[in-house]
């Protein structure tokens, strides 16, 4: 391997390394300049949480091999507030809270930095189209656009700089007002450090190995070449694990790693730890598993037929959980109905596409504590879960949270929290792994595919007199949060709407999918997708209009659900006129309209997507061209 | 993750094809890396070990710009932010602003080469069929019994299939030679699941000539991708607007055409209700932009399709 000689100037200073011919810019300056304020969020040119500026351009460092930055003035997010003070589009974001989880936030305030260089009089439209690169999981952007137009208008002076300070609070008063976020410093600079940019003196790098099957019987593991290799410091497997294997939210179904057999492709089989990365992913290739392929199956309604492949011992129907409500007499009530419709509801797989891609660090403290640092929602859980899985006293496990860049319920799950506490045990050296976006993708838990037959009986004046529910959702290879998720959906599945009648079945099924967990809405979002599509049906059907049926059918002050839960106060009402008012809705049944709307033209509905802006402006805050 | 033992950043041609005899079988060349670093990633090709890889985009010659009267000639590291930087280029080359507006983002565009897109030879490439409307030839250079040798091409012929083009081996793509095209309207309509960082479903390029009045085609160019596997010249609906006479009917004929565009696997019927509104709106913008009279454009024409 040929190193390079580099000399360029980075954050104002000279700088004369040598560095690896393979290495990105963004691993020059991450790894070996310890400048971590911008990240690596795919690592593929789509996120812009690694752009910085490349003589004065701004870039993706991920796609930049760093002899490309030979000889080049290389800025980063840190050279915006290098006397501490911040810049005046850092304090705007500060100001606008456009920050959130702030993984997306330097490369955003680079974007945005860039924008306005480029054209300092940059309208909103123009503003998004230069961001466009850059994404953020959390904000909406809108908070983000506003904090690059409050920046303007102060650099250009049409604002006072006051306008960056906090105004409305007195004396700790802050409900109704608007807070500035006591994080947000932390992250408009850079400075916040997340699990991934985290170091420790002595450091060890983990690589993990995956399932390529979806179901396989383990026939054998042999780590023994992996570990003879050079700069490998240990190698784990489920074999390493001292005390009770198995986590979960509510079942501990899943192993540390896969115990016998593999469940899922991406499954965690082995893990290494070595002096780096690169030198983990080769050992990684001399690891010799042997499988035995098993039937899988991939749908959750086949996995529920008697002679379906068993994912699960423990569970020979496939049934994570099932959860039965019943209220009324439901076919009593569709007897009584003047209408009863039918229909059957989908809903996909969603990533939680957090930009953070999980990183975890593990070590054993002087005292013998194992300490895991990585973003979990749920520390607490983990912590008792590990200290079993260890056989270690609750005293001797310790978690600590770093700071999450996202997670949306996609990092409630103990899903490698586990290897890294085993590694640092066997090599007694601290240990890091950061997940790839790929790895992030493929192994971690995904929002509930489903797939609901939804009966409904309703009189014609619109109430409804029955609700019969089957769910069937994919909860993949393990169950995670799987049982709450399905609890939650039966809770919501009549919706916010006084029924009668009611009979819920909500299903979580086993399969070899990748496994389903918590994810915002936490089922809501499946059922309500089913109850609130058949109530337009409905409405149609009735010649109703969408807002009056559910007024009609609406819960008030002091109604009971259908799991029996008493309601002090119902917004519902409140809710829908404040939406039929903002929306501009336009009254009646859906089968009044013919192909066009009326209620389409007012400000609030946003106007097709286009690109083009830049073409409109002419850089001094007038226009060129009229807008296209 | 892209793996190599040696990263060359030659100086110019004679360097870069000493190096690539030199490394011949064991070395790629990368220009602005945007399609090559993607591509070594897992779910794709994986971890790729290349022993040397051969950085183009510091050879002088491959970043010229000559622009006269006929033709304007680019060389082959080009990168997609000149189009929209450069308000001369994009003056003879009226379709290219429009196209790299489009084109990845702003941060992108400052790295990915015209030689990367056209050679990488996806079909939703972009700048590759924008630049088949301008009716571009390619030069491609190589070093036969230690001379430095050069072959010119069509960039229709150029391109055989998706990924595939006529390189040859030890072979570099040096410069793009384009009519020069001002006083045309250009447009370039493009879809997909969002508008940075998007690959086309559709895209379609639009060069439009009129007369003095703004009335009349003088000269039409058309080119569409990401509906098969290379770009194509839409050359029946070209002959069949030009001298014709602006109207919004003669653009709906023209949208009209039978033609079996589509090639494409998924979202056939989709794609074809694409095509037809692209051809509108693409027809209108360009024409506008070349100067069209305001009689030959309806309002409710405008409103639908501008
Ligand atoms: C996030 C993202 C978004 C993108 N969006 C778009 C988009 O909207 N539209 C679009 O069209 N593309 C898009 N791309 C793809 C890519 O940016 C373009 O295809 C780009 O033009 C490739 O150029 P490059 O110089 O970076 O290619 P490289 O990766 O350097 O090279 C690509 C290939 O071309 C060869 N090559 C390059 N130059 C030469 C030469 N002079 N002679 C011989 N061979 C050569 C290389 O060997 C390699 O095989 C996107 C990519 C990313 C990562
Ligand atoms: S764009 Fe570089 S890490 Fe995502
Ligand atoms: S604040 Fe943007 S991704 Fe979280």
């Amino acid at each position: 391997m040929v190193d390079l000689r580099l000399e360029a100037t980075v954050n104002g200073r000279k700088i004369s390394r040598t560095a690896k011919p393979h290495q990105r810019l963004l691993d020059f300056i991450r790894d070996d300049l310890n400048l971590t304020g911008n990240k690596e969020g795919c690592g593929a040119g789509e996120c812009g949480t690694c752009s910085v500026f490349v003589d004065g351009v701004l870039m993706k460092s991920c796609l930049l091999p760093v002899a490309k930055a030979q000889g080049a003035q290389i800025d980063t997010i840190e050279s915006l507030a290098k006397t501490g003070e911040l810049s005046v589009l850092q304090k705007a974001f500060h100001k606008a809270g456009a920050s959130q989880c702030g993984y997306c936030i330097p490369g955003m305030v680079m974007a945005a930095t860039a924008a306005l260089r480029i054209n300092p009089f940059a309208d909103r439209e123009e503003i998004k189209e230069r961001l466009g690169g850059n994404i953020c999981r959390c904000t909406g952007y809108q908070k983000i656009f506003d904090a690059v137009e409050l920046a303007r208008d102060v650099q250009n002076g049409r604002l006072p700089a006051t306008a960056l300070l906090e105004t409305d609070t007195e004396d700790g008063e802050v409900i109704g007002k608007n807070v500035r976020r006591i994080d947000a410093p932390s992250k408009v600079s850079g400075k916040l450090k997340y699990a991934g940019d985290m170091t420790m003196p002595g450091m060890l790098h983990v690589q993990v190995l995956r399932s390529p099957h979806a179901h396989a019987r383990i026939v054998s593991i042999d780590v023994s070449a992996a570990e003879a290799m050079d700069g490998i410091e240990g190698v784990v497997t489920s074999a390493d694990v001292p005390g009770q294997d198995g986590f979960g939210v509510f079942v501990h179904d899943q192993p540390v790693m896969a115990r016998g057999k593999v469940r899922y492709v991406g499954e965690a089989v082995a893990a290494v730890a070595a002096e780096d990365a690169m030198t983990a992913k080769r050992a990684l290739a001399a690891i010799k598993v042997v499988y035995a392929p098993l039937a899988p199956v991939f749908d959750a309604e086949e996995a529920m037929r008697p002679g379906a492949p068993v994912v699960h011992d423990y569970a020979p129907d496939n049934i994570t959980k099932h959860i039965p409500i019943r209220v009324g007499d439901v076919e009593k009530g569709f007897a009584e109905s003047d209408l009863v419709l039918e229909e059957t509801y989908s809903t996909q797989a969603i990533e939680h596409a957090y930009l953070e891609p999980e990183a975890g660090l593990s070590y054993v403290d002087p005292d013998g504590v194992v300490v895991v640092v990585s973003p979990s929602q749920n520390i607490t859980h983990h912590r008792h879960m590990l200290a079993r899985i260890i056989a270690k006293p609750i005293s001797k496990v310790r978690f600590i949270m770093s700071p999450v860049g996202g997670g949306f319920g996609g990092k409630e799950d103990m899903i490698y929290q586990g290897m890294l506490a085993l590694l640092a045990m066997k090599t007694q050296r601290p240990v890091r792994l950061v997940f790839t976006r790929e790895e992030s993708i493929i192994s971690t838990a995904k929002r509930h595919p489903s797939r609901t037959t939804l009966r409904m009986g309703l009189m014609r004046d619109g109430r409804i007199r029955a609700l019969d529910m089957r769910m069937v959702c994919d909860g993949g290879a393990y169950g995670l949060s799987t049982e709450g998720v399905m609890r939650k959906a039966a809770i919501l599945a009549a919706g916010p709407y006084v029924i009668p009648n009611v009979k819920v079945d909500t299903y979580g099924i086993y399969t070899n999918n990748t496994p389903s967990g918590a994810f915002r809405s936490f089922g809501a979002l499946q059922t309500a997708f089913a109850t609130e599509s058949h109530l337009d049906i409905a409405a149609e059907r009735l010649g109703l209009d969408p807002f009056q049926i559910r007024r009609i059918n609406a819960m008030r002050d002091g109604a009971t659900t259908h799991t029996k839960a008493k309601l002090g106060t119902v917004s519902l009402t409140r809710a829908l006129d404040a939406a039929e008012k903002a929306s501009g809705w336009e009254a009646g049944s859906p089968t009044m309209r013919g192909g066009t709307r009326g209620d389409l033209a007012h400000d609030d509905v946003r106007p097709a997507v286009s690109l083009g802006a830049r073409f409109a402006a002419d850089g001094k805050g007038g226009k060129q061209e009229a807008a296209e | 993750m892209l793996i190599c033992d040696e990263y060359l950043t030659p100086a110019s041609l004679t360097e870069a094809f000493a190096a690539m005899a030199q490394h011949r079988g064991r070395y790629r060349v990368v220009a602005g890396c945007t399609d090559t670093l993607p591509w070594a990633r897992e779910g794709r090709a994986g971890d790729v070990n290349i022993p040397a890889l051969i950085d183009i985009t510091k050879i002088p010659e491959l970043n010229e710009l000559r622009i006269d009267e006929r033709r304007v000639r680019l060389g082959a590291a080009t990168p997609i932010q000149r189009f929209l930087d450069d308000a001369a280029l994009g003056h003879a080359l009226p379709a290219t602003p429009r196209c790299a507006v489009w084109f990845a983002d702003d941060q992108i565009r400052a790295q990915a080469t015209i030689g990367g897109n056209i050679v990488n030879a996806s079909p939703a490439a972009d700048i590759t069929p924008c630049l088949a409307a301008h009716d571009a030839t390619l030069e491609l250079a190589s070093l036969q019994g230690g001379k430095i040798v050069k072959r010119t091409m069509p960039l229709g012929e150029f391109l055989t299939g998706p990924g595939k083009t006529q390189l040859a081996d030890g072979e570099l793509l040096t410069a793009v030679e384009c009519d020069a095209l001002p006083g045309y309207g250009g447009s370039f309509e493009k879809v997909g699941h969002r508008r940075s960082l998007v690959i086309s479903v559709v895209c379609l390029a639009v060069l439009v000539k009129l007369d003095a009045e703004g009335r009349k085609f003088d000269d039409v160019r058309l080119a569409i991708a990401g509906i098969r596997p290379i770009p194509r010249r839409l050359r029946e609906i070209e002959d069949f607007l030009r001298s014709k006479t602006l109207t919004g009917a003669l653009l709906e004929e023209a949208a009209d055409l039978p033609l079996d565009l589509v090639q494409s696997r998924t979202r056939q019927e989709y794609r074809r209700d694409v095509v037809r509104g692209f051809l509108m709106r693409g027809l209108i913008s360009a024409a506008k932009r070349a100067g069209a009279h305001p009689d030959g454009l309806t309002t409710a024409m405008e409103a639908a399709y501008g």
